[in-house]
C-alpha cells in the first residue's frame, strides 16, 4: 500500500511548483495508473515515493514505513523501475543483478533460481555475461526490470515501463503487472500512453501542472465527464481545462 | 578552412562549459559567478607556491650571475615546461581524442582526419597554455627584469611563450595516434587502449632519460669545468631532455643579435615542424583509432547453471557496494587512466633511471650517507610520506566518488543501504587505492635508496594510518560540491574544481609534513609518532564529520 498525504515539492525557490499538495492511496491487490502530460510532475511525485528526492512538505508512507522517518524499511518494500535505464553500463547484466540482489539482501539459493526464471521470462538468458553497454533501450530496461522485481517486493513503482520495450515484452511485463497485483501486492506505474492505462489499470489519476485534477476507476471517470467516450478525449479535456 | 574554425569554437565552448554568450543571457548568473570565484581561489591557493618559485629563480638569477650562466633560469622554466607539456599532453589527449563521447559523432560529419585533429589538438593546447603560465612566466619576468632586457626581449618572449608548449604536445599526440591506431583493432578495446597509454608514458620516459644517459656524465671533472665555464653550459646540460628548448633560451639570452633570431627561427621552424608532423600522421590514422572503438564484444553466451551459482554467491551490500565501484573505476578507461594510473605512474616513473642506469655508484652514494644516520632516515621517511600523500590527494578518487555518479546518483537514493554505509564503501575504495600506490611508492623507493627493513615497516604502519585523512577529506570535497551534470566521463575529472581542491590539499598535507619533520624532528621513531598522531587524530575528527554532516549531505543531495 502506498500512501501520499498532502505532498508539495517546488524548485527555485518556491517559483515553479512541480507537484502541488497531492495526497493519494494505493491499495494492495490492485494497478494503479499515473497519467498526465510532460512535465506534469508525474516523475517528481515518484522519485519523491521512492526517496530520490525529499518532499518540502506532506507525507509517504509505504506499506505503513515513513520513507522520511524509516527509509531503509521503506526503501525495502518496494521494487522500483526508473525511467531511464540507462546505468552501470560497464558492469554485465548478471553483476546488476547480483548487486541488486546484495543490496535487497535476497539469499543465494532464492536469487539463483529467480534470477535464471526471470531472465528466461525477459528472453535475456544469453546476454546477461554481456556488458549493459552493448545492450539496446529495451534489453536495458529488462535488466532493470529485472533487478526491482529480485527481491519480490510488496510495492513495485515503474515509471515510463514501457518505453523501448517490443510488443512481446511490454505484453509479458503487463502480464506480469497484473500477476502481481493478482498476488495481492501493489503496482503503481506512470505512463503517457493512454491506451496502456486503460488496459492495464484497476484506477488512475491524471495529474496537471503538479496538482492532481482526478482519482478514481476508470468507470468514475467515465462518469464524472458525463459521457462514454475514449479515455483520450477525456484526459486532452481534462488537462487542457485544468 | 571554415569547417576547422567552426569546430574548434564549438569544442572550446563545450570544453570549457563557458558560453559568454549564454552568460550574458541568462537570468541566473550564479553559476558563473561561482565560476569565477573558484578560479580565483586556486591562484590564491597557488600564490605561496608561485611567490618560493619566483624567490627561487631571484636566487637562482644572482648566483648564476657572476658566472655569466644566468639564461639557465630560462631554460629550467622553458624544460620544464615541455617536460610538463608533454606528460600531461598524453593524459589529455588519450581522453580527449580518444575517450570523449563526442568524439563518436563528428565521425558522422564531413570532416577530414587533420580538422578533427587539428581542433582536438588546439583545444588541448589552450589547456596546456594555462597549464604552462604559472611555470614559464616567472622565469621570463625575472630574466627580463632581473637583466633589463630590451623590447626584442619581451617580444621573443611572447613569441615563444606560444611556441613553448607545440613540441612537446606534437612529440605526445605522434606515439600517442599510432599506439590507439592499433589498440583499437583488438576486441578488448578498452583494456588496450588503457595499456597503449601506459606504453606510451613509460616510452616516452625512458627515452628521455636514455637521451640524458647517452651525454656527457656530470660527474665528470672536465666536464663540470666546461660547464661552470662555458656561457650556456648549464643551459646545455638542461635542455638535453628537450633539446630543442636550447634555442629558444639562446633567442632570449642572445635577443638583441641575430643570433637571437636565428634562434628564435629555428625553435619555430622544429616547432612548427613536429606539430605539421604531428597533424599528418593524424590525418592518416586518427579516424581509423576511432572508428569502431566504442564497439563493445558481445558474446551472447548462455550462462550455465555452475556460472549462476557462481556469480550468485552474495556479498554483503556494504562490499557489494564497493565492489560495484571498484569495477566501475577500473572498467572505465577515464576512470581509471585518471585514478588508477596516477598510483602506478608516480613510482614507475621514479624508477626508470634506475632500471636504465642501473644502481652504480654514483646512484646509490648520496643515499647511503643519507641513511647512515636518523636525521638523515627522517628526511627521507618526510619526503616519502609527504609524496605518498600528494599521490592519494592527486588520485581523486574519494574526491571524485559523488561526482562519478553524475544522473546514476538516483541510484544511490533509493536503494535500501544506508548513506553511512554508502560512505564507508567510497572510503574503502579510496583506501585500497591509496594504499595499493603507497605499497608501490614504498616499493619504489626501496628499489632506488638501501632502506632498512625497520624503516620500511615503520614507512607501512604509518602510511597505513596518514592514508585514511587524505581520503576522507577527498569525499568531503566531493559531497560539498558535487559535479553531477555531465554529459561524458571525463568532465567528472577533467572539468571537475573538486580534483584541483583534493590535489592542492594534498600539497598543502604533504608539504606540511615535509617541512614540520624536516625542521623540528630528529628521529624516524618521532617522526613515525608524530605523523601518527597527527593523521590519526585528524582521521577520527573527519570520520565523525562525514558521519554527521556527510550523511545528511548525502540526504540532501538530489541529482
Amino acid at each position: 500500500m502506498i500512501e501520499i498525504c498532502r505532498v508539495s515539492k517546488s524548485y527555485n525557490r518556491g517559483q515553479v511548483k512541480a507537484v502541488d499538495d497531492v495526497s493519494l492511496t494505493v491499495q494492495g491487490g490492485e494497478i494503479f495508473g499515473f497519467l498526465g502530460p510532460n512535465g506534469a510532475g508525474k516523475t517528481t511525485l515518484i522519485k519523491m515515493i521512492t526517496g530520490i528526492l525529499n518532499a518540502d512538505r506532506g507525507s509517504i508512507k509505504i506499506n505503513g514505513r515513513d520513507i522520511k522517518d524509516s527509509p531503509l524499511e521503506a526503501k525495502m518494500q518496494f521494487g522500483f523501475v526508473p525511467d531511464d535505464p540507462n546505468i552501470f553500463s560497464r558492469l554485465t547484466g548478471i553483476e546488476y543483478l547480483n548487486f541488486m540482489a546484495d543490496v535487497y539482501q535476497v539469499s543465494s539459493e532464492i536469487r539463483v533460481e529467480r534470477i535464471q526464471k526471470l531472465l528466461e521470462r525477459f528472453e535475456m538468458s544469453t546476454a546477461a555475461a554481456d556488458l549493459i553497454q552493448s545492450y539496446s533501450h529495451g534489453m536495458k530496461q529488462k535488466i532493470v526490470v529485472i533487478g526491482a522485481l529480485l527481491h519480490n517486493p510488496p510495492v513495485w513503482i515503474l515509471d515510463e515501463p514501457m518505453t523501448g520495450l517490443d510488443p512481446r515484452s511490454s505484453y509479458d511485463l503487463k502480464e506480469m503487472m497484473r500477476e502481481h497485483a493478482d498476488a495481492g501486492k501493489t503496482v503503481f506505474f506512470s505512463t503517457h500512453v493512454l491506451e496502456v492505462a486503460e488496459k492495464v489499470c484497476d484506477r488512475l489519476a491524471i495529474i496537471n501542472k503538479g496538482r492532481m485534477i482526478f482519482c478514481g476507476s476508470l468507470e468514475e471517470i467515465r462518469t464524472h465527464a458525463r459521457e462514454n467516450r475514449s479515455l483520450e478525449n477525456l484526459f486532452l479535456e481534462l488537462t487542457e481545462n485544468a | 578552412m571554415h569547417r576547422f574554425w567552426a569546430l574548434l569554437k564549438i569544442l572550446l565552448i563545450n570544453y570549457f562549459g563557458i558560453s559568454i554568450f549564454q552568460m550574458k543571457t541568462s537570468k541566473n548568473r550564479k553559476p558563473y559567478f561561482k565560476k569565477i570565484g573558484l578560479v580565483l581561489l586556486i591562484i590564491v591557493a597557488l600564490a605561496p607556491t608561485i611567490a618560493l618559485y619566483v624567490k627561487l629563480l631571484v636566487r637562482g638569477f644572482d648566483a648564476l650571475a657572476p658566472l655569466g650562466q644566468e639564461g639557465a633560469i630560462l631554460t629550467l622554466g622553458i624544460v620544464l615546461v615541455s617536460f610538463i607539456v608533454f606528460l600531461f599532453g598524453i593524459f589529455y589527449i588519450i581522453n580527449f581524442f580518444y575517450f570523449a563521447d563526442d568524439a563518436q559523432s563528428l565521425l558522422a560529419l564531413p570532416l577530414s582526419g587533420y580538422q578533427v585533429l587539428g581542433a582536438r589538438f588546439s583545444v588541448v593546447l589552450v589547456n596546456e597554455y594555462l597549464s604552462a603560465l604559472p611555470f614559464l612566466l616567472p622565469p621570463l619576468l625575472v630574466y627580463g627584469i632581473k637583466s633589463g632586457a630590451s623590447v626584442l626581449y619581451w617580444l621573443y618572449a611572447l613569441v615563444g611563450f606560444a611556441l613553448v608548449p607545440l613540441l612537446p604536445l606534437g612529440l605526445a599526440t605522434i606515439p600517442t595516434v599510432i599506439i590507439m591506431r592499433f589498440a583499437n583493432l583488438s576486441r578488448r578495446k578498452d583494456l588496450l587502449k588503457i595499456l597503449g597509454g601506459l606504453v606510451v608514458i613509460v616510452l616516452a620516459v625512458g627515452y628521455q632519460f636514455l637521451f640524458q644517459k647517452s651525454g656527457p656524465n656530470a660527474m665528470d671533472t672536465a666536464y663540470l669545468q666546461h660547464l661552470l665555464t662555458d656561457r650556456s653550459g648549464l643551459m646545455n646540460l638542461m635542455s638535453r631532455v628537450f633539446p630543442s628548448t636550447r634555442y629558444l633560451g639562446l633567442a632570449l639570452i642572445n635577443a638583441d643579435q641575430l643570433s637571437g633570431l636565428v634562434n628564435l627561427l629555428v625553435f619555430a621552424g622544429l616547432s612548427l615542424l613536429v606539430v605539421a608532423l604531428a597533424w599528418l600522421t593524424g590525418d592518416k590514422l586518427y579516424f581509423k583509432g576511432l572508428v569502431g572503438s566504442t564497439e563493445t564484444t558481445v558474446k551472447r553466451k548462455k550462462l550455465s547453471e555452475a556460472d549462476y551459482r557462481r556469480a550468485g554467491k552474495g556479498l554483503p551490500p556494504l562490499l557489494s557496494y564497493w565492489a560495484k565501484e571498484m569495477r566501475l573505476l577500473f572498467r572505465t578507461p577515464t576512470y581509471f587512466i585518471n585514478s588508477v594510473m596516477t598510483n602506478l605512474l608516480v613510482p614507475v616513473l621514479l624508477t626508470i633511471p634506475f632500471f636504465i642506469q642501473g644502481r652504480n655508484q654514483e646512484t646509490t652514494m648520496p643515499w647511503e650517507k643519507l641513511l647512515s644516520e636518523p636525521r638523515g632516515q627522517t628526511i627521507i621517511m618526510a619526503i616519502i610520506v609527504g609524496g605518498i600523500v600528494f599521490i592519494i590527494g592527486s588520485n581523486a578518487v574519494t574526491a571524485t566518488s559523488i561526482s562519478r555518479e553524475g544522473r546514476e546518483l538516483y541510484v544511490s537514493k533509493y536503494i535500501p543501504l544506508s548513506y553511512r554505509k554508502q560512505i564507508l564503501a567510497k572510503l574503502l575504495s579510496g583506501y585500497l587505492l591509496g594504499m595499493s600506490g603507497a605499497v608501490l611508492m614504498i616499493i619504489a623507493a626501496r628499489v632506488l635508496m638501501p632502506l632498512d627493513n625497520y624503516l620500511i615497516a615503520m614507512l607501512v604502519g604509518v602510511t597505513l594510518v596518514a592514508v585514511i585523512p587524505v581520503v576522507e577529506a577527498g569525499l568531503l570535497i566531493d559531497l560539498y560540491n558535487p559535479k553531477l551534470n555531465w554529459e561524458n566521463e571525463q568532465q567528472a575529472f577533467k572539468q571537475n574544481f573538486n580534483v584541483i581542491f583534493s590535489m592542492l590539499l594534498a600539497i598543502l598535507l604533504g608539504g606540511g609534513i615535509i617541512y614540520i619533520v624536516i625542521r623540528y624532528i630528529h628521529t624516524p621513531v618521532q617522526a613515525a609518532l608524530f605523523i601518527l598522531l597527527g593523521f590519526g587524530l585528524a582521521a577520527l575528527f573527519l570520520y565523525y564529520f562525514l558521519m554527521t554532516w556527510g550523511v545528511r549531505r548525502c540526504h540532501e543531495l538530489e541529482g
